[in-house]
Parts: structure tokens; C-alpha cells; sequence
């Protein structure tokens, strides 16, 4: 349910932007996209709780440091194959993370420059 | 069998880089924020960077725990924190989830305070406008204020009538320098006596009539009275006043203009009487002219029967006697009016003057009169005139004056040059004075002061005349310690080359 309201959230988000017309700022449209990547985790982490932890039609063991094993009842290699992906979430929430660091530094940049031309010292 | 290295290596590196851009960010909110700290949509970024650099350590931290538990062979602790660490993950992206869907709200919000700063901005601005506009016009009215009161107070002050302020009670509270000429009092003086205006006015002025238009019309215009100075001099002026309603807190007052019309009045006198002398002379002239040609045949034939001895010769020496005495009014008459014509020459008034006083000092009615000369100029004053008219002149006034002192008293004599190219020759005597209302009557022929048969009343106007003749001026006038004074101005031709006589 947590990852649902944050998805939603991360979605307001995104049309709250698009609505107030802040895309064409290249802050806001990284910030856009950080949110987009976080739905994505969202879903990706909703996907993998769902296959391991709700229906738990899969799990890993791991055998040693390096190794490990993909339990599946259904033994479905598409089914490992995909979770094996699923568990690689990183990938789309350091992105997220990335891009919003970069949509704040546009954002402060646009923002110094923005008083610096009305003669106020930051 | 699969290999984990990637899994590993993606949630380890994947955690540190979470934690390590979440704080990045956070940082970055913050800074953002410092830079208008009145923004709203700011403030909310720095609440999603704070929830989620919660988020993402709690996470992150999660995330490295399991692995190093399963990987230390421990997967027994991990199921047994996991639901914890769960847990605050779930509260913390709950919470980023929270925050960001109050973005609109905070944007809502943030354009809020942008409009009204802005309208608060342009506010300033007007204000600093209308400020600015207000201190210029009150720095315009000041001056205009400050030159008006300056021009008021240089009126007030250098005003050549008497401006005059009093309170209600007619008290003085304020008066200009003029005022203060035209009182001869001071201005501590009057303040501090609280002297009224009632006091200045001469006795005789109605002043309850004046006081009552003042107090029903609220305004006297062009009020002549006399004045009484403080040295108890009279002085003719014309006021002319209003009440003062007062404004910021003053209160009820009189305002006047005191015009000294003394001079104009004297003028105007003298003008009259000089049209009054004209008149007469021309009238004494019509008669003196029209008698003395009867007198004649009447003295030739009175002369002519006298020649032959007769019993009515006492009675037509009488009638000679009478015309002589007449045809000498007829001649001061015709004296007076400037008829005929007389031989004018240089004359030096000092000598005329030294023989009329060597002449006089002989008669009887002298014996007990001191006769002052010590203000008789040294030297030569030279005039053109007739010697004997002069003569007659200067005896008429000090035989006057002698009359004035009743025979007992000092008669003052002076002469000096004037500036104006006049010479001055003055008669004072220290008798009882002219009567105020003698003054416009004196040089009229045939008005005296003294009893019936003592005097023709010819001697003055006969003396104003000559003096008119002469283009000179004679006046009289009362002296402030006691006396009367007679003043003749003849014009000075000490500078002129000598004629050897002209007829007038």
C-alpha cells in the first residue's frame, strides 16, 4: 500500500508539473523525470514484494558469496529471469535520485541568476 | 544456480549511491532555500529531500544489513529485523508521498505570497511615490508659508502706517515700528501697561460710537480722530480696523491701520487758506479801488475849501483827518491785495531787522520787554525785497508780540539760511499764544483779538501781502513751552549777482 501512495504521489507529481505549465524549465522537467523513474522503482519493487513476499511463487537461496538459486514453483525460467531483473531495483531509484539532485542544481542556478539580474546579493 | 554478483554489487554500490545523492540533494534543497527563504515551493522541495534522504538511508541501510547477513549465513536475524526495516521504509517513502502531494497545495501557496509580495512591492513603491510627493509639497508649502509670513512680517514691520493688534479689550498685544513713532511710547510700555486703545485717542474722540461699530459691524473704516502722543502733542490720523476671528487656536482679536494725516491736513489747511487770502485780496482790491477814488475827491475838495478861511473849518478838518485815516486802510488794503508796484532790491535782513529793534527799542511799550537777538545768524542774509515793506513787516510782528506779552516779557528775534535756499527769520514771544482756533483767521484782514478802536486788523494780512509778494511764506504757530512764534521764509540770493532793482 506504501508503494501505491508513493506511485500515486510520484504521478500527482508529475501532472501538478505538466499542469502548472513547469516542464519547459529544464529543472522541473529533471524533477519530472526523477519522479517518473521513482514510479518505475514503484512498480518494480510492487512487482517483486507481489512475486516473493505475496504469492511467493519465488524466492532465492543463496548456495555461496557468489552464487545463488531461483526457486520457482512453476519453475519458469521467464519468471526467474524477470525476478533475477526485479531484484536489480537500484537501477531506477539511484536514477531517480540523480536526476533530482540535477533538476535542484538547475533550479538553484536559474534561481541565483534570477536575483543576481534583479541586483539582490545571495 | 545464478550468479548474485550482480544483485550484490547492484544493491550495495545502488544503497551508498542513494545515500550519497539524497544527501547531495538535500544539501541542494537547502541552499535553495537559503536563497529566498520566503519561498514556498522551496521549502517544500527541502521537505521531500529530508523525507527522502530518510528514505534512502533507511533503505539503503536495510538493504546492506541483509546483505551482509545472508552473506555472513545469518538469513535467520535478517527475517527477523526485515519486517522492521520494512516498516520504516514504507513510513519514510509514505511520508516523501505525503509531502509531494502537497506540491500543488505549496505552489497554490507560493504564488500566494509572490502576488502579494509583488502587490506589497508596487505598495512600497507607491508609498516611497506618495512619500516623496508629500515631503515635496510640504517642503513647497514650508517655503511658501515661510515667504508669505516673511512678507507679512516685512509689511508688518517696515509698514510706513501703524499696523496696531490688540486683544478684545482693545488692549495692545502687538505694534509696529511706525506705531511705536506715532505714539512716542514704547512697545514693552504699552504691553506691559496694558494700555487700550482708548488711551491714545485725544479727549473729545467719540470712542463708546467707534468701540460699538466696532463691536456690532466688526469694522470702522476711515475713523478720523486725534491722537495724543506720549509727549502730549496732538496729531490728526485716520483709523481704519476689523475683528480678527483667529484661526489654529488663536483667539478673538482687532486688527488697525493707523494713517498719520497730520501733514496732509496742514497741507490742505494751508491750501485753503492761501484760497481764502487770494479771495480776500481780490475782494479788498474790487473795494480798496472803488473807495479810494470818493476819498480822493472827497479829501481834494475837503483840502480845497480849507484854503478859504470859513466857519466850518474845524468841522472840515475832521473830515479831512477821517478820510486820511481811510485812505490809510484803503492803502494797507491795497498792500495786502499786492496791487501797485514797488522798487526791489538786495537786502540784507540783518540790517532791516537791527534798525526795526534800534527803532522799537526807544518807543515806551518796550521799556519792560527783553528783546532776545542772540539767534540772529552772523553775517550778510541777503534777499530781494522792498526795504520798507520789510520794515513795516517786521514791525508789525514784534509790536505783536509785544502786545502778546502785555509789555512785560522776552521776545526772542532769529534769523539763519536755510538748506533750501530760503532765509528764516522768526518772532517768538512768550505770551499767552494763539487760540487753536485763531490759527485759520489770522492773516484775514480785519481780524484782531483786541478790543474795539486798539486795532485795525490789518496788520498781519497787510505783513502777509508783502511777505506773499516777496514769494516768501509767513505762518504762525504756538511754541510747545509758551508763546507764539511767527515764521517768515524768504528766498536767499546771497549767490545771485546784484540788479540794480526791479519793480513788482
Amino acid at each position: 500500500m506504501g508503494h501505491i501512495f508513493f506511485l500515486m504521489s510520484m504521478v500527482v507529481l508529475i501532472f501538478t508539473i505538466s499542469n502548472r505549465n513547469l516542464s519547459h524549465e529544464r529543472g522541473w522537467r529533471l524533477i519530472q523525470y526523477a519522479a517518473l523513474f521513482f514510479i518505475l522503482w514503484n512498480l518494480d519493487a510492487l512487482a517483486a514484494h507481489f512475486l516473493d513476499n505475496q504469492i511467493a511463487v519465488i524466492s532465492i537461496r543463496n548456495v555461496s558469496m557468489w552464487q545463488m538459486v531461483l526457486e520457482s514453483e512453476s519453475d519458469s525460467s521467464l519468471l526467474r529471469f524477470v525476478y533475477y531483473f526485479l531484484k536489480m531495483d537500484h537501477l531506477l531509484c539511484v536514477p531517480a535520485m540523480a536526476l533530482l539532485f540535477r533538476g535542484l542544481c538547475l533550479l538553484h542556478r536559474q534561481k541565483k541568476e534570477e536575483l543576481e539580474a534583479r541586483g539582490v546579493k545571495s | 544456480m545464478m550468479s548474485y554478483v550482480p544483485i550484490l554489487s547492484v544493491d550495495v554500490l545502488g544503497s551508498v549511491c542513494m545515500v550519497i545523492f539524497a544527501f547531495l540533494s538535500l544539501g541542494k534543497a537547502k541552499s535553495l532555500r537559503d536563497l529566498d527563504p520566503d519561498n514556498a515551493v522551496f521549502l517544500y522541495m527541502l521537505w521531500v529531500c529530508m523525507g527522502l534522504t530518510c528514505f534512502a538511508v533507511s533503505r539503503s541501510f536495510g538493504h546492506i544489513l541483509r546483505q551482509f547477513l545472508i552473506l555472513t549465513a545469518n538469513p535467520d536475524i535478517w527475517h527477523a529485523i526485515s519486517p522492521y526495516t520494512g516498516t520504516i521504509n514504507t513510513v519514510s517513502f509514505m511520508l516523501v508521498g505525503s509531502i509531494t502531494l502537497f506540491f500543488n497545495q505549496s505552489w497554490h501557496i507560493n504564488e500566494k505570497i509572490l502576488s502579494s509580495r509583488e502587490k506589497l512591492e508596487e505598495t512600497h513603491v507607491q508609498l516611497m511615490e506618495l512619500n516623496q510627493t508629500l515631503e515635496h509639497k510640504v517642503v513647497e508649502r514650508t517655503e511658501m508659508l515661510t515667504s508669505s509670513e516673511h512678507k507679512a512680517r516685512r509689511i508688518f514691520e517696515h509698514s510706513l502706517d501703524t499696523i496696531m493688534v490688540t486683544d478684545p479689550r482693545f488692549r495692545v498685544a502687538e505694534i509696529n515700528q511706525a506705531g511705536l513713532g506715532l505714539t512716542g511710547y514704547s512697545k514693552a510700555q504699552m504691553i506691559d501697561e496694558k494700555m487700550e486703545l482708548r488711551e491714545f485717542m485725544a479727549p473729545g474722540v467719540e470712542w463708546d460710537r467707534i468701540r460699538l461699530q466696532l463691536e456690532s459691524n466688526e469694522f470702522i473704516l476711515n475713523e478720523e480722530v486725534d491722537f495724543i502722543r506720549s509727549d502730549k502733542t496732538r496729531v490728526r490720523v485716520l483709523i481704519t480696523g476689523g475683528v480678527d476671528y483667529g484661526a489654529f487656536g488663536c483667539g478673538k482679536s482687532f486688527h488697525f491701520i493707523i494713517k498719520d494725516i497730520n501733514e496732509k491736513k496742514e497741507m490742505e489747511r494751508q491750501i485753503a487758506q492761501a484760497d481764502k487770502m487770494a479771495a480776500l485780496g481780490e475782494l479788498s482790491a474790487g473795494v480798496a479801488h472803488e473807495i479810494n477814488n470818493p476819498l480822493g475827491i472827497i479829501l481834494g475838495y475837503t483840502q480845497l475849501m480849507l484854503k478859504q478861511p470859513s466857519e466850518f473849518d474845524e468841522d472840515l478838518r475832521i473830515i479831512e483827518k477821517h478820510v486820511k485815516n481811510c485812505k490809510n486802510v484803503v492803502s494797507d488794503l491795497l498792500s495786502f491785495s499786492r496791487k501797485g508796484s514797488l522798487e526791489m532790491t538786495r537786502v540784507d535782513v540783518n540790517q532791516v531787522l537791527d534798525d526795526v529793534l534800534k527803532f522799537l527799542s526807544n518807543h515806551t511799550d518796550f521799556r519792560n520787554v527783553e528783546v532776545e537777538t542772540g539767534g540772529i545768524s552772523p553775517g550778510v542774509l541777503m534777499i530781494s525785497g522792498n526795504e520798507q515793506e520789510l520794515t513795516q513787516v517786521f514791525i508789525n510782528l514784534i509790536i505783536n508780540a509785544c502786545h502778546a506779552v502785555k509789555k512785560q516779557g522776552r521776545i526772542e528775534v532769529e534769523t539763519h539760511r536755510r538748506d533750501d535756499g530760503q532765509v528764516a527769520i522768526a518772532i517768538k514771544d512768550n505770551g499767552s499764544g494763539i487760540e487753536e482756533d485763531h490759527f485759520s483767521r489770522i492773516f484775514d484782514p480785519f481780524f484782531t483779538t483786541k478790543p474795539v478802536g486798539e486795532g485795525t486788523g490789518l496788520g498781519l494780512s497787510v505783513g502777509y501781502g508783502i511777505i506773499r509778494r516777496h514769494g516768501g511764506d509767513i505762518t504762525a504757530r504756538n511754541r510747545k513751552e509758551q508763546g507764539a512764534a511767527f515764521t517768515i521764509t524768504l528766498p536767499d540770493v546771497q549767490g545771485e549777482p546784484a540788479d540794480q532793482g526791479e519793480a513788482i
